[in-house]
Formats: C-alpha cells, sequence, structure tokens
C-alpha cells in the first residue's frame, strides 16, 4: 500500500535521482552538488518550520518512489500572521503505475498545519489534482508575460531552441534589427526603439545586503506578504544569483533625479539572449516607471527580449507597454478559510518569484 | 442501503470518467486504475466527492487500492466509514 512519510536525509540521493530522470528529463547521474542542494533547500531551507515538511511517498519495498517539495512561507495578512506553504518540486515514479501516490502526496501536503499553500508553477496535471481539492487558480498570476525589444534576434533566438545552430544567424539577425527598430512609431509591440525615451529613470546594481532591504520594503504595501525573516531572505537573495543556465545575473535598484528608490528588478541573460526577469517590485505607483528603466536597461544590455512570470501589481503597466502574455502554468492558492484567498484574487498578495520557488537555484542552475 | 450507496458511487464514475457513456457495463469488481478510468486527479476527485456526498473524513493511509479501486470497494469502505462513525458518536 506504500506510506507518505517526511523526507529524510536517507532519502536525498533517491529524490536526485527522480529529479534528474522526471523533471529534468536526462539519463545523466545526479551529482553530489544537487544532492546537496536539496538537502539545503529541502531540510536545512529558509524559514524551516518543525510541522511543515516536505513529504515522500514510500513503496511497500521501502524505496522511495515520489516526492512534493515544500518550503514554508511565513506571511503577513495586514498585522495578522499566517503560516503558509508553497509546494515546490512534485514528482512521482511511474506515475500512471500507481496513480495513488501523486494522490495521496497531494492530499498529505494540503491536509498539513498550514493556514495556506501555495503553488507557483504547476503543470496541467498538478492544476488538475489541486483544483479537485478545491484549490483555486489565480488567473493573473499564472501568465507569463514577453516584451521583445529586437524581433530578428527574439526570432533567432526562439529557433536557436529548437535547433541550436540557428543561433549562427545572430550576426544576420543584428542589422535587420537596426533597420526595423529604426523610425517606427512607438510604442509598438513587435520591437522596442533603439533610443532610450527621455525621462526613463536611472537604475544602479545592487549589493546583496541593499536587494534583501529593498525587497522588504517595496513588499510592504501588499495586503498579504512575506515575513522573511532577515537572514533567510539574504541567503534567498544570495542563492538566487547562481542560475546558470539563464546566464549572468542583472539586479538594480530604480531612483528618481534625486536618488530616491522607486523600484528594482532583476533578471537573467546574457547580450542577444532572451532574459528571464525574476521579480520587479515598485512603490506604489511607479511600476511603470521601473518597467520602463528595466527596458532601457535590456535594450542598453543588448538582450532580444525579456520573458517573466506576471503579476496583478504590475499588469496595467504592462498592458500599456505592449506586453504580450500566455498561459504556461498556473498559481494556485488552497485554504480552508476563504477569507485567506480573497486577497490574492484581488491582487493584493505578493506571490511569485522570491514569494515562491523561483528564486532557488534547482530552477536554472546547473549541478 | 448499500445498493443506493453503489448506485451513487456508479452514477459518479459514469458521469465524471465515462462523460456520461453508460452504455459498456461496469462490473462492481472492476478495477478502476487497471481499466484506465481513474488516474491520481481522479482519485482526489473520488475522495472529495466520497467526503463530500457521504460526510466521511478519509484519512491519508485510507486512500489505497484497497478502498477505491472498485465500485464493491469503495462501497464496502463507505459502509465501515460510516459505521465507525456512528459507532464513535453513539
Amino acid at each position: 500500500m506504500g506510506e507518505i512519510r517526511a523526507l529524510r536525509q536517507s532519502d536525498v540521493a533517491t529524490v536526485a535521482a527522480l529529479f534528474q530522470r522526471i523533471l529534468r528529463k536526462t539519463s545523466a547521474p545526479a551529482t553530489p552538488a544537487l544532492e546537496a542542494y536539496l538537502t539545503r533547500l529541502f531540510l536545512e531551507g529558509p524559514e524551516q518550520d518543525s510541522e511543515i515538511h516536505s513529504h515522500v511517498h514510500i513503496r511497500d519495498d521501502g524505496s522511495v518512489s515520489g516526492f512534493l517539495g515544500v518550503l514554508p512561507l511565513p506571511l503577513m495578512m495586514g498585522e495578522r500572521p499566517v503560516r503558509g506553504a508553497l509546494c515546490g518540486t512534485f514528482m512521482v515514479d511511474n506515475h500512471a503505475d500507481d496513480p495513488f501516490a501523486g494522490a495521496r502526496l497531494m492530499r498529505a501536503f494540503l491536509s498539513g498545519p498550514q493556514d495556506i499553500s501555495l503553488t507557483e508553477t504547476a503543470n496541467d496535471i498538478s492544476t488538475t489534482m489541486w483544483r479537485r481539492l478545491r484549490a483555486t487558480v489565480l488567473p493573473e498570476h499564472s501568465l507569463e508575460w514577453l516584451r521583445v525589444i529586437r524581433p530578428a534576434g527574439f526570432i533567432t533566438e526562439m529557433a536557436a531552441n529548437v535547433v541550436g545552430a540557428a543561433r549562427l544567424l545572430a550576426p544576420l539577425a543584428r542589422p535587420a534589427d537596426a533597420l526595423i527598430r529604426r523610425g517606427a512609431p512607438e510604442p509598438r509591440w513587435s520591437s522596442l526603439a533603439a533610443a532610450i525615451a527621455e525621462g526613463t529613470l536611472a537604475s544602479h546594481d545592487l549589493d546583496d545586503e541593499s536587494a534583501a532591504h529593498l525587497f522588504t520594503r517595496f513588499v510592504s504595501h501588499f495586503a498579504v506578504r512575506p515575513s522573511w525573516r532577515e537572514e533567510n531572505l539574504r541567503r534567498m537573495v544570495e542563492e538566487s544569483r547562481h542560475k546558470a543556465t539563464f546566464g549572468a545575473m542583472v539586479r538594480r535598484m530604480v531612483t528618481t533625479r534625486d536618488g530616491k528608490p522607486v523600484g528594482m528588478f532583476l533578471y537573467y541573460g546574457d547580450p542577444g539572449r532572451i532574459g528571464r526577469v525574476l521579480q520587479i517590485l515598485a512603490a506604489p505607483g511607479r511600476a511603470g516607471e521601473v518597467i520602463d528603466a528595466m527596458l532601457a536597461h535590456a535594450n542598453e544590455r543588448g538582450m532580444v527580449a525579456l520573458r517573466g512570470r506576471a503579476q496583478p501589481a504590475l499588469l496595467e503597466a504592462m498592458l500599456g507597454r505592449r506586453f504580450a502574455f500566455v498561459h504556461a502554468s498556473s498559481s494556485i492558492v488552497h485554504a480552508r478559510d476563504p477569507a485567506l484567498i480573497e486577497p490574492f484574487l484581488a491582487g493584493k498578495a505578493f506571490f511569485n518569484g522570491f514569494a515562491g520557488e523561483s528564486w532557488s537555484r534547482l530552477i536554472g542552475d546547473r549541478f | 442501503m448499500s445498493d443506493a450507496i453503489k448506485n451513487e458511487i456508479r452514477a459518479f464514475i459514469v458521469e465524471n470518467f465515462l462523460f456520461g457513456d453508460d452504455t459498456a457495463p461496469l462490473a462492481d469488481d472492476q478495477s478502476l486504475i487497471a481499466s484506465d478510468l481513474v488516474d491520481s486527479t481522479g482519485i482526489l476527485e473520488m475522495v472529495t466527492f466520497l467526503e463530500e456526498r457521504f460526510g466521511i473524513v478519509m484519512a491519508d493511509a485510507e486512500i489505497v487500492p484497497a478502498n477505491l479501486d472498485s465500485i464493491a470497494r469503495i462501497d464496502a469502505f463507505v459502509i465501515r466509514k460510516r459505521e465507525t462513525a456512528e459507532t464513535t458518536a453513539g
């Protein structure tokens, strides 16, 4: 019949092997570095809670056949502390042969002591499972956005994702983009003007400590927000530097002309590539200016496009700036008390990115 | 009593997993998993249905094929759970 129990150190090697095979879809063996990071994240992770833990499914023969990684996420709802738990990595070996394993893992997680359960990027199967357990999909958090900067370069990059040799065409894309971007009226969805618009706010590189400070500051106006402990947030900020497959990290603070911080952005990507934005934070009413500063930086850096996960607080500013949106995976919330879900549906909760799983090295780093 | 429960379970399965198609007979002891009628999402849907319709609470350890893999097993499980609940309440 199997059993569900808390993750133990002795399970990690098997979990790492499952991670390689099921989620990374590779036959390469799991490395000690991956095992070490899984241990660090799920057994020694930030905001550890003795009652909120990751789960494994154990077969009758004692072997691990499934894993549901859980990250505790302490939240504040107004002035009220709320226990949150984030479902990250979720995988089951031979899922079709043992459908009970996934069902039991999911039930075990949602039956936990947390007030609110969350997942940031559920695939279609997981989304259906969450729905069956009366969870709520958050449409505005479940969108991926894309802003094309250099259309020819963007098409080349998209082709290179399928056939790597397509990247050899990149030198041809550059003059094409120069031509396309010259003269066409703004704003347009297919490209960004080469010249930076007058009045665009400046941005400056941000060190780990300042980034952690600004995170706390810019999430403070959300009705539901993480209540990270300082040392844990610093750890997350430091770990988020390492996403080798995404490219170099760009993390910058946006300031007014008199030097006052009004927001920050964090993306990954090398020049000529599609940048992946992990987080955009802005003071109330300043989202548009922060987005403009981010696009200006990406433009000057030579990115062909930026993409990222939507946040309701940013949607209005993005719509006016010709961003494209598509649904790729779902952000979902589950709570026994419906009042806890309302701020998420109303777009008043800070969720995704650092209040999610995307900051971790499991997404985008090499092991 | 049992027939009534069994009929409700059957109707739920036909409606949700066979999309209303009841032309093929569904035997009481037919395995829902081996017949590919129910996957992990279907199991959760079934559990939620049983809890809401029959007022039972399923523990994690009870979500196993022995309790849920056929109409007969589900029926027997629901009856057992209700009897246990009545004994505890009485």
